[in-house]
């Protein structure tokens, strides 16, 4: 399947509550303890600073390089989110209106989309790209997008996660709750992949795949996408992975196992 | 790392300075800035660049995505009409991208929101979070009203929000996925940024002055621009290089010496297989700020040989955040085929620490390749080289 487009996964995270890694998530035993992301992505005082999806996202993106073999201070880093810190704004907002405090320049920092891309590259010393996006549904097909075109044009491994904490439940009163999803892939060119877990490409006009024995908490994710593609690799499945959850514009990520064992 | 120059057939642009070109340009050219009182109430003093240009509603199927952002970027998609006309005769929907950023996407919308809610305990009843706040919902607005039908994203990387379409743009087509993309950013004024510049002591109290030995901080502006780039056609410019580095630095101060954005111009031009005294013009990022100007002009210094005059426009629109890097690309668009830049506006006494050539009239010339920087939190940076065709 090497069409324009293809590209290699080397790497794979993982962080829901329950389960702090793909490694876990494999097993299928939760474990109870693991109720908060560690950001072991971030340097101690970046940890800090960095919220809950902050720390979710430094977690994934590190396994996923850790396991990828790749360099935390050269790899490009694409970063996806539907909502971002819209927690962090609504926080703001209170403070400024509710309780008639003056902004706190720390956490305005960390209001911006791109708080985590900045925090890993910060704390990895890492001077190349980064960047943050975000698409609603498509937001998984959209990173995974970005990452296949800087993997090819740039000839070099990009690590893609995606992450959604729950919504202000103020803001989103009419849809379902969610539970906080990151997961992450490590994609390179296949002419650089000796032992890929999978090789990618892009397709759109898919239906969304049964999601039976996924928890509708985590189904209801707009990062979904992304855990449903680490869970096919995981399992060494080919095929078609719808990346939204029918709610989207169909985009799917068609996979092949790859040779790694 | 070469890679082909983006043709951009199209752009169109939206400040405190008017709604089309030929309003930038007569307020370019006569050094007028568009900063002035803020439109909303603040208990501090600060200039903004407000857009006063009437924003017309959106179709009737659109009304409950009708927010200022989106309005804004309706007003830029008109603009860019007919190229985009041709552009759908050329290519297949499916090859159209839409890639654009923004810093507040639709904060400005929730937050008057929000003040309802915190007063009343309910939102009004046309709020609605997934149409008018998230990221995606001025993606919805341009498909539905241009046709796209290609990959569409938000970037969101605070103040680079609005270059990093392009290198997007640029990565997909050389992957061969698209063929044409509508690029660019927005952002509207909201509470949020002029609170969170302010709690940073980082908004100057009079018009921004950037490059100025007085300077003391940034205006808030707000506007646009979109461009459409592609495969083939008859280019008014050219996007030659994108570069984009991180200073690995510090969340919200650049790396005193700028190397990161001494790294990104580099990129640039290694790019489009340039050197530096092929660079005629730099449309500095320069918003205003001690730290950032001094920084910014250390790695201009650094890259070009010979002092090339460096212009910012912030003066005139303030910093339009997520939008800036877009704005600025159709300015150097603009000194491209124009032949002349304009006046770095607050600049009348420049500061002894910035040893670069800061015009303070229009200057005439031949601006054949010009550099636009576009710096943002987190350490991003995007430096776009945009050149004749």
């Amino acid at each position: 399947m090497n069409e324009p487009g293809t590209v290699a996964i080397t790497g794979l995270g993982l962080w829901t509550a329950g389960f702090p890694s793909a490694a876990a998530w494999a097993t299928g035993r939760a474990d109870p303890e693991a109720q908060k992301p560690l950001g072991k992505a971030l340097d101690k005082v970046n940890r800090r600073r960095a919220g809950p999806l902050g720390r979710a996202l430094a977690d994934v993106v590190a396994e996923a390089i850790n396991a990828a073999g790749a360099d935390m201070s050269a790899v490009s880093t694409v970063i996806g989110s539907s909502i971002g810190e819209a927690a962090t704004m609504i926080g703001l907002l209170d403070e400024l209106w509710r309780h008639h405090n003056p902004m706190s320049p720390a956490d305005f920092t960390m209001s911006v989309h791109n708080a985590a891309s900045g925090l890993i590259s910060i704390s990895n010393k890492n001077r190349g790209m980064t960047t943050s996006l975000a698409a609603d549904e498509d937001t998984p097909a959209a990173a995974l997008l970005e990452g296949i075109g800087l993997a090819l044009v740039r000839n070099t491994a990009v690590v893609v996660a995606c992450g959604d904490e729950p919504a202000p439940p103020t803001l989103v009163q009419h849809a379902p709750p969610w539970a906080m999803l990151a997961s992450a892939v490590v994609l390179a060119p296949l002419s650089s992949a000796t032992t890929p877990l999978a090789t990618l490409r892009i397709v759109i006009g898919q239906p969304p795949n049964p999601r039976g024995r996924f928890d509708q908490l985590l189904v209801d994710n707009p990062q979904f996408g992304l855990l449903a593609l680490v869970d096919a690799v995981l399992r060494r499945t080919s095929g078609v992975i719808a990346l939204d959850r029918g709610t989207g514009r169909g985009y799917g990520a068609l996979i092949a196992k790859g040779t790694r064992a | 790392m070469r890679t082909d120059p983006l043709r951009v057939t199209g752009y169109s642009m939206l400040s405190a300075l008017g709604g089309s070109r030929p309003e930038h340009l007569t307020a370019l050219r006569a050094g007028r800035t568009g900063l002035g009182p803020s439109p909303l109430p603040l208990p501090f003093q600060t200039a903004v660049g407000a857009v006063h240009t009437p924003l017309q509603e959106l179709p009737g199927d659109l009304a409950p995505w009708s927010t200022r952002l989106a309005r804004m970027t309706a007003h830029l998609v008109e603009a860019l009409d007919e190229p985009l006309r041709r552009a759908r005769e050329r290519w297949r929907p499916e090859r159209i991208a839409v890639l654009l950023g923004t810093s507040t996407a639709g904060a400005e919308s929730t937050e008057r929101a929000y003040r309802v809610f915190i007063a009343e305990g309910v939102f009004p009843d046309r709020y609605d979070f997934l149409r008018q706040h998230t990221f995606g919902a001025v993606l919805h607005v341009v498909r539905a009203l241009t046709g796209a039908k290609g990959p569409a994203w938000m970037v969101s990387t605070a103040c680079t929000s609005g270059a990093k379409p392009f290198a997007s743009a640029q990565r997909l087509m050389a992957a061969g996925l698209i063929d044409a993309a509508i690029v660019g950013g927005v952002d509207t004024l909201c509470q949020m940024t002029l609170h969170g510049f302010e709690s940073l002591q980082a908004l100057d109290r009079v018009p921004c002055r950037p490059f100025h030995k007085d300077r003391l901080g940034i205006s808030i502006g707000e506007g646009g621009a979109l461009a459409l780039v592609e495969r083939t056609g008859d280019a008014r410019v050219l996007v030659l290089g994108v570069g984009e580095t991180s200073d690995s630095y510090h969340v919200s101060a650049p790396h005193p010496e700028g190397l990161g954005a001494l790294a990104a111009m580099r990129e640039a031009l290694e790019q489009a297989g340039c050197r530096p005294e092929d660079v005629d013009h730099v449309n500095a990022h320069g918003t205003g700020t001690r730290l950032n100007d001094t920084a910014e002009a250390k790695a201009i210094s650094a890259l070009f040989p010979t002092p090339v005059p460096v212009v910012s426009t912030k003066g005139y629109t303030g910093h339009t955040l997520g939008a800036a890097g877009a704005l600025e690309f159709a300015f150097a668009a603009c000194a491209v085929e124009e032949g002349w830049i304009p006046p770095s506006l607050g600049a009348d006494q420049l500061d002894p620490e910035i040893r670069l050539h800061v015009p303070s009239t229009v200057t005439k010339g031949r601006f054949r390749a010009v550099l636009s920087n576009s710096f943002a939190f987190g350490g991003n940076n995007v430096s776009l080289l945009v050149g004749a065709p």
